[in-house]
């Protein structure tokens, strides 16, 4: 559920430009492997149904944890794979920012994170997979997997580039940003257990749809559940 | 592999960062929503904290940015485009490899 709760103005503007210039170049790398590899048209419809999931979930604020709100990243990355998938949290970023959940300015650091966790659990999932473990372990394991390093790298990009406002030092920053990072562990457990059940009952009611986007769209050989 | 290595993975996955959770709960603030964790987290850095880690009477509510804008209409209006754009799409994808191919 990483995501990066600053307003505008909160990152120093080589930071803004950084953050945003990596985001835009994942995206416009993506948009390159679209066009040069064809995409069945229901890998899209999926990805588009996964986005209506994400960004509604991304709304509401869970009382667990203090309240929290999930992301559905992991399972974006194992339904849509490692080129819709990206894109799909640029969609929930975007529409995200402009209802006013997220700053419009922190677009690109946000979608890297959000990204990260498609492309981890998606990576993570397929690899569980071939190595024969079952759609509910192997989906939880993958999206906590991938939740976890979107976390890690959040806490990353916020240490990198300081707090425009804040008196910490940096050290005293990277601790209560640790502290953070901690909690999105934590709340990665809850969505990672999600993800594993959708996954199993996907696998089991419409197994093509959990394998679907890694069939043609990344390697030949693709995740068969 | 065999289902209890499988299992025993994940339980060590999901026990690591339940325990790495709690502790960044009680250490930045305890139960605060995550905006307002997060902003007092960056400014005052970390603080002890304890609370309930569920507090059902709270419910599940929109993000505070969205409700106290007024925009949830707005945001169940792009819930629903985005639904219905991918619904179709997959209804049409379905239907379309139902055809017969063309000769």
């Amino acid at each position: 559920m990483a995501h990066i709760h600053l307003g505008d103005g909160s990152f120093p503007l080589w930071a803004l430009v950084l953050w945003t210039t990596l985001g835009g170049s994942l995206v416009a790398y993506v948009l390159y492997r679209l066009r040069t590899r064809s995409v069945e048209t229901r890998h899209v419809a999926l990805a588009g149904v996964a986005a209506a999931a994400s960004f509604a979930v991304f709304q509401l604020n869970l009382p667990v944890w203090g309240g929290v709100h999930l992301n559905l990243t992991g399972l974006v990355g194992i339904l849509a794979g490692p080129l819709l998938g990206p894109l799909v949290t640029v969609v929930v970023n975007v529409f995200s920012a402009a209802l006013g959940h997220g700053a419009v300015g922190l677009l690109g650091a946000n979608t890297l994170v959000n990204a990260t966790e498609a492309l981890v659990a998606f990576y993570a999932f397929r690899t569980l997979v071939r190595a024969n473990w079952s759609p509910f372990p192997a989906g939880a394991t993958a999206a906590t997997l991938g939740l976890a390093a979107g976390a890690f790298l959040m806490g990353g990009i916020v240490v990198a580039s300081g707090v425009n406002g804040s008196a910490l030092p940096r050290a005293d920053l990277a601790l209560a940003v640790s502290g953070m990072v901690a909690v999105n562990l934590g709340v990665a457990v809850l969505e990672g257990v999600l993800t594993g059940f959708v996954v199993q009952f996907l696998a089991t009611v419409r197994p093509d749809l959990v394998g679907a986007a890694a069939d043609d769209t990344t390697e030949p050989s693709g995740v068969a559940v | 592999m065999g289902a209890w290595r499988q299992y025993g993975a994940l339980t060590a996955v999901l026990g690591a960062c339940t325990a790495a959770g709690l502790w960044g709960f009680a250490n930045t603030g305890g139960p605060l929503p995550y905006a307002k964790r997060f902003a007092s987290a960056l400014q005052q850095g970390a603080r002890d904290g304890s609370g309930a880690l569920l507090d059902v009477g709270r419910g599940v509510v929109v993000a505070g940015p969205i409700r106290k804008q007024g925009l949830v209409g707005e945001y169940v209006a792009v819930v629903a485009v985005l639904a219905l754009v991918g619904l179709a799409t997959y209804a049409y994808t379905t239907r379309r490899a139902s055809d017969p191919p063309r000769r």
